[in-house]
């Protein structure tokens, strides 16, 4: 029910920055991910929208509201830890009311609204059960129960289902998702897992290192990464360096070709650049098609090489390709996947898409 | 169906035989003192000896729960908020301050009572009172309250205490409704430890107990020392040694043994 909103938003450990310089806006409503690898400060920002961390400067807000330095109780936010921190000397019910008893209400009152949650999460007659005869998907409900009991402003979560096994992982994000759409709350959610994050997110914020890499939908981030990172981070990717040759542009994209470690590419390109910029050339796996020898007149991209491996993995096959001296990976799915199994030897590729994203001139292939 | 004596389980007829040697090794000094206690004049057995329990002994058990129960209340009121400071906040020096708040724990109970008659009446020129036998066990048993207290707050996710910030409640309140009753075994163990020592102290209570103040295990030392041993007197050891016995046993049964970890005697 809140916007939140972080400006220049910065953690520093001693020497150490955890946190640097983060600015996002999540309108009202919003279901947004923090994804990134370990140590990425994604845990660290979401414990300063909470309240539990104080930044060493920048400024959060809730609408109008500035919060930065307020605790945690004064916040009316919902956080979700990893395991379920359930209070394990009161009942379920007791924990649900929890929140609500310490700002006063009366039990009576309470006992309505304490049904209500445990129907929302299909635990309705768990109500005197205590946590421990509960299972981890089951306690992970109730403290899901127990945050929606206070009607919180905001809703935070700090990598709910990683301590549950898959098969709960994948029902328990969907009742997330749910719940969140059913209370229309703003919901900022914290994971290390890119096919959770791209699941159930309206948007995502990549990040690395304690810095925002790039903020957009599953599609932007997937399509179209604008930096290194985002490119390798997000799905499989094979990466050349080069030097931008010759950029030709029309109405709508520019046409560029690169010179890449030996080979010649074209990408049509939504990024302005020019001739002797240095880019990273991105092709994904599944974006590489084998070609048999009539083939590949409608490419642009067309490269030669020898199959090193073929890993069938069932629905796709993982073709390792040794393309002048490099390692290109190749995802192939069809009725080739059972073909290439016998073959091995030359093949050629074709390129669907080769994304450019442009580098300062001293990176490292 | 032959009853096979194999090296194994004579090892283990052994040890447990072993095991109740000891236990009757320390269960005899009781069994003793009990028997005695009972013997009335010419061999007889008489229980008339307990009635002086409820009798002339009675003050002296009374003051002993007293001054038990007021130390066990001052270490708390102490003891709490230390354990809480010293898990919960980072700062300097943790655990030197630890150390050094255990240390009553090994100076001789008798370099105890000189040091603070001394502080008592020369220092501070106080007469002596009862609250200076109650600081005096308080600071004897301060670090028996405080272990078994940090112990529990160790083994305390602090995610619970953050789980219920984030529902609202403010930092006492979640001392109160989340820290304190999570952590009430350790408190309990604390508890017990120190009453186990204040109920049965008799060393430094000599040496600052005020006039009109004499414990029970005061008034034992007393009457052995000028009456000899007397079965009345061995009647209210015996009471003494009950009383400690059935604390302990309610506590472990209550609790069981996991809080006395790390206080060395368990």
């Amino acid at each position: 029910m809140s916007r939140v909103n972080l400006s220049s938003v910065t953690k520093h450990y001693g020497q150490t920055v955890a946190v640097h310089e983060f600015n996002l806006d999540v309108p009202d409503g919003e279901f947004i991910t923090l994804l990134g690898p370990s140590g990425c400060g994604k845990t660290t920002t979401l414990r300063m929208i909470a309240g539990l961390i104080e930044p060493t400067s920048g400024h959060i807000y809730f609408d109008e509201q500035e919060v930065t330095y307020l605790p945690p109780p004064a916040r009316n936010i919902g956080f979700v830890f990893q395991t379920p921190a359930l209070f394990p000397h009161l009942s379920v019910s007791d924990n649900i009311a929890f929140g609500l008893s310490v700002k006063g209400q009366k039990k009576e009152m309470i006992q309505g609204r304490i049904d209500q949650m445990l129907a929302l999460v299909n635990l309705s007659d768990y109500g005197k059960r205590m946590p421990a005869q509960l299972s981890g998907g089951q306690q992970q409900r109730v403290a899901l129960a127990r945050v929606l009991a206070t009607d919180p402003r905001v809703l935070l979560f700090d990598e709910p289902l990683s301590a549950l096994d898959k098969n709960l992982r994948d029902t328990l994000k969907y009742s997330i998702l749910d719940l969140q759409r059913k209370t229309h709350k703003t919901a900022i959610y914290v994971t290390h897992d890119q096919s959770e994050a791209f699941a159930i997110s309206d948007r995502i914020v990549v990040m690395n290192a304690g810095r925002i890499e790039q903020i957009g939908t599953q599609t932007d981030i997937y399509l179209h990464p604008q930096t290194p990172f985002v490119a390798e981070f997000i799905g499989a990717n094979n990466s050349l360096v080069g030097k931008v040759t010759q950029v030709k542009d029309t109405n709508e994209t520019s046409r560029v070709a690169v010179m890449a470690e030996g080979l010649t590419l074209y990408s049509n390109g939504r990024i302005s650049l020019k001739e002797g910029d240095s880019v990273l050339a991105y092709i994904r796996p599944e974006n590489i098609i084998i070609l048999n020898d009539l083939e590949g007149r409608e490419y642009e991209n067309v490269v030669e090489g020898v199959i090193d491996r073929v890993i069938f993995e069932g629905a796709t096959a993982q073709l390792r390709v040794d393309v002048a001296g490099r390692e290109f990976r190749a995802d192939v799915s069809g009725s080739q996947r059972l073909t290439l199994i016998q073959r091995h030897g030359k093949v050629r590729l074709g390129f669907n898409e080769v994304t450019l994203i442009p580098v300062s001139k001293d990176v490292s292939p | 169906m032959k009853n096979v004596l194999t090296s194994r389980r004579l090892g283990d007829i052994l040890s447990h035989a072993y095991i109740w040697f000891c236990l009757l090794l320390f269960v005899t000094p009781f069994l003793a003192l009990l028997g005695y206690s009972f013997s009335g004049p010419q061999g007889s057995y008489a229980i008339q000896n307990f009635q002086y329990v409820f009798g002339s002994f009675r003050n002296n058990l009374l003051w002993s729960f007293k001054i038990s129960a007021l130390t066990l209340l001052l270490d708390l009121i102490i003891a709490l908020p230390a354990g809480y400071a010293l898990v919960r906040y980072p700062f300097p020096g943790k655990r030197i301050l630890f150390s050094a708040l255990t240390l009553p724990l090994y100076v001789p109970g008798a370099v105890i009572g000189i040091a603070l008659v001394l502080t008592y009446n020369f220092t501070y020129h106080m007469i002596t009172s009862i609250w200076g036998l109650v600081f005096a066990m308080t600071v004897g048993t301060f670090p028996l309250m405080l272990t078994p207290i940090v112990v529990a707050l160790k083994d305390l996710p602090i995610a619970f205490e953050e789980a219920a910030q984030c529902l609202g409640a403010t930092k006492w309140q979640t001392y109160w409704r989340v820290v304190f009753p999570l952590i009430g075994p350790g408190i309990s163990a604390g508890l017990l430890l120190s009453f186990i020592i204040v109920f049965n102290e008799y060393l430094v209570t000599l040496f600052v107990h005020p006039p009109g103040v004499t414990t029970a295990p005061l008034r034992v030392f007393n009457l052995v020392r000028t009456a000899g041993l007397l079965p009345t007197t061995a009647a209210l050891a015996v009471t003494m040694q009950l009383i400690s016995f059935f604390a302990v046993l309610a506590f472990f049964r209550i609790f069981g043994t996991r809080y006395l970890k790390g206080t060395y005697l368990i």
